[in-house]
């Protein structure tokens, strides 16, 4: 497992890179999961966790 | 970032590696929190599982960066500090003159800035790269 942060102020297109490399790993065959802040302004809806996969977590405050 | 926080974090990610050993896990933490801090949090854990840490990768929203760096520009250089690539996203919406004269605004935080955009595919692979070849 390898771990990935992706910081960033509100609107800078964390959510958005997020989903584009977890879509272009698991495409290639890797499995990915999330470690959340609850209080993005995107989120990550479920059709999308599932379809790729994804195991996520959210974190309140962090 | 309290201590509570970082042992909840600590504790999630065990989860998640006993539970589903992913190959990446990534962490969107919220705009407060410097990469510094997300390093020595990521320190904490190994006694019990193993894991890789990768690139700490920080996003600088380039159209809106003046607003921004005149409220918040101490976190952002906290961002930028110690983070592994730097990207200036929504880089489709601004010139290129406008692009290297952020370059050099923050040559002093930042030694290099990758311009991102995912609707045009602008970086995207660079980031890839990033990640799979971090060691």
């Amino acid at each position: 497992m390898k771990v990935i942060s992706i910081s960033g102020m509100r609107d800078s297109g964390k959510t958005t890179l997020i989903r584009e490399l977890i879509t272009r790993l698991t495409s290639a065959g890797r499995s990915c999961a999330l470690i959340v802040n609850e209080d993005g302004d995107v989120s990550y809806d479920t059709d999308f966790l599932k379809l790729y996969g994804v195991a996520a977590e959210f974190l309140r405050g962090g | 970032m309290g201590c509570s926080l970082a042992a909840r974090l600590v504790a999630l990610k065990k989860e998640l590696k006993r539970n589903h050993n992913p190959n990446f896990l990534f962490i969107e933490p919220s705009e407060m929190i410097v990469t510094q801090e997300l390093k020595n949090v990521m320190a904490m854990g190994r006694r019990d599982i193993s894991y890789e840490v990768g690139p700490f990768i920080t996003l600088i929203n380039g159209p809106e960066f003046d607003s921004q760096w005149q409220e918040r520009s101490f976190l952002m250089i906290g961002q930028m500090k110690d983070a592994n690539l730097v990207a200036l996203t929504h880089s489709d919406l601004m010139d290129e003159h406008s692009v290297h004269g952020l370059e050099q605004r923050l040559a002093a935080h930042a030694s290099s800035l990758l311009p991102l955009s995912v609707p045009c595919n602008v970086g995207v692979d660079e980031v890839m790269a990033a990640i799979i070849g971090h060691p």
